[in-house]
């Protein structure tokens, strides 16, 4: 039962740059289960994003293992229901993964109904009326309703953020990845965007979530991971990492930021 | 020397040559410009492509990729790359004139692809017209892939990462959002290089294309006069070439518009 409900099981996971003389991440172990909404903190250049890219390898690891729904798709090649070595698809995994940026990434040549749509249309051969239907009601959803035909252009930050949580949710996917998705907003922006992520978290989405905000890592998190200098020095409850931090690093990280 | 009205008024008795010779070259660079922008599609598509056959051979036993090292490298070699890059730049390196020669004189000749001696679109002789389409085309596909290679690097990762992280493969993530940003980003560029193909189309009267230049060239000899008839075709490219660049100019504004709704 317990590994049943492991969503995504990271073992040992590297990424090394000049021959490892810079380590990015250097053996990273930890599982995601089905509900989690796991936040990771760390100073900067501590691997935090590389560690988020390369669960959807945005980033290549140089090692270790990475197993989502059943399958390692760090290799190149995996066996498929026959058993058979096939070449691995990582769109369709991709598919299942959304990711928000923090440079929201959202595609400015298109109107906030067409960035949500396009990947529906051509990716799940979702008819054109029902993907937009189901667009409208998300906007509506996060309060942007009104807003279908803008181009991101015209939005603000916080509204810009917004429609790129519900553009990756309308691939309904299994797990969100937020890399810093508050970190390039203006303050007073900061707290639509984490409504919208605490909405989602009670709704039961699981959700790995790199960020600088400490009040949403302690009220919505149920797991925080410490990461420093590409090794994961700490995880626990928010209580645990907040309340009665053990490592050195995080103490000192904690002293700075709180 | 000098220019007289009477020059002139000499000249424009051959004002048929002119027209025929001005829509000749407004045929060539059109389809120049159709070939040539297929082929620099292409080409850059082909320089971006990351297809690695040889990637087996980088593998370690335990199926990662090796960063480094000889194997590494053999493993990263890209032949569908190189082989642009190598047309690329050989292309770049060599005259305008050599090339239009190469295809003129040995593609199109009687025993590699003999055309036949027929007039198309009205006038134009199709084995003088094509060898000079074509050697334009090829030359000036070069250079715009070139141009739309950079235009595809210019578009920040990011949008290719959001495409992916959304599940659509490399080539949809070309197609939808990289291609339609990265033509607007060059759109001056591309201009430019329509221009210079107008221009450049004068180089086939060498091969007996009857274009504007041609017409100089017989208007020249029927009244004696050097200067009048180079004035005259002078006027007519820049007649071809000011309102195309201005057209472009205009697009490129309606574009820009756009971002700033």
């Amino acid at each position: 039962m317990a590994t049943k409900d492991n969503l995504i099981q990271v073992t040992d996971l590297k990424k090394y740059y000049n021959r490892g003389a810079i380590k990015a991440l250097d053996g990273i172990t930890v599982n995601v289960q089905k509900g989690d909404v796991m936040v990771v903190i760390g100073p900067s250049g501590s691997g935090k994003s590389t560690f988020l890219r390369s669960l959807n390898l945005m980033e290549m690891p140089t090692g270790g293992s990475i197993i989502f729904d059943g399958v390692d798709i760090t290799k190149k090649k995996v066996p498929n229901e026959k058993g058979k070595m096939v070449k691995l698809d990582i769109d369709k995994h991709r598919q299942k993964m959304g990711m928000v940026f923090q440079h929201f990434n959202l595609f400015p040549h298109m109107t906030i109904l067409e960035n949500m749509t396009l990947a529906p249309i051509k990716v799940h051969h979702m008819p054109k009326d029902q993907a937009e239907k189901k667009a409208l009601e998300l906007l509506g959803r996060v309060g942007l309703g009104d807003r279908a035909g803008a181009y991101p252009i015209q939005l603000s930050g916080g509204q810009k953020q917004r429609v790129a949580i519900v553009r990756a949710l309308m691939m309904e996917p299994e797990v969100m990845l937020f890399d810093e998705p508050t970190s390039a907003l203006d303050p007073e922006m900061v707290g639509e965007v984490l409504d919208v992520m605490k909405e989602l978290a009670q709704e039961g989405m699981t959700m790995v979530v790199v960020t600088h905000e400490m009040g949403f890592a302690r009220e919505v998190g149920n797991r925080v991971l410490f990461m420093a200098d590409g090794k994961l020095l700490e995880q626990g409850t928010p209580d645990d990492i907040f309340l009665h931090p053990q490592h050195p690093r995080l103490q000192e990280f904690l002293s700075k930021v709180l | 020397m000098s220019v007289s009205a009477a020059g002139f008024a000499k000249t424009f008795q051959y004002a048929d040559m002119f027209k025929e010779g001005m829509l000749c070259t407004v045929y060539l660079s059109f389809f120049t410009v159709i070939l040539g922008f297929l082929l620099a599609l292409v080409l850059a598509v082909m320089r971006l492509s990351n297809f690695q056959p040889l990637r087996f051979l980088a593998m370690t036993p335990d199926g990662h990729l090796r960063e480094e090292g000889f194997l590494a490298a053999v493993g990263r070699f890209n032949p569908i790359s190189f082989i642009a890059t190598v047309y690329v730049e050989v292309v770049r390196a060599t005259p305008m004139l050599v090339q239009l020669f190469i295809v003129y004189q040995v593609v199109f000749s009687k025993n590699v692809i003999d055309l036949p001696s027929v007039t198309v679109l009205g006038f134009l002789k199709l084995n003088r017209f094509l060898p000079g389409v074509v050697a334009l085309a090829l030359n000036s596909g070069a250079y715009l892939s070139e141009i739309i290679r950079a235009g595809i690097q210019s578009v920040d990762g990011g949008q290719t990462e959001a495409s992916r992280s959304l599940g659509l493969t490399q080539g949809q993530t070309m197609l939808y959002i990289i291609l339609p940003q990265a033509i607007k980003n060059i759109l001056p560029a591309i201009g430019n290089e329509f221009v210079t193909i107008i221009k450049e189309s004068a180089i086939t009267y060498t091969i007996g294309v009857q274009d504007l230049m041609s017409a100089v060239k017989a208007a020249q000899a029927g009244t004696f006069l050097v200067l009048e008839p180079l004035l005259v075709v002078a006027a007519m490219y820049f007649c071809l070439t000011f309102p195309t660049s201005k057209v472009i100019a205009y697009f490129e504004r309606r574009m820009r518009r756009g971002d700033q709704r």
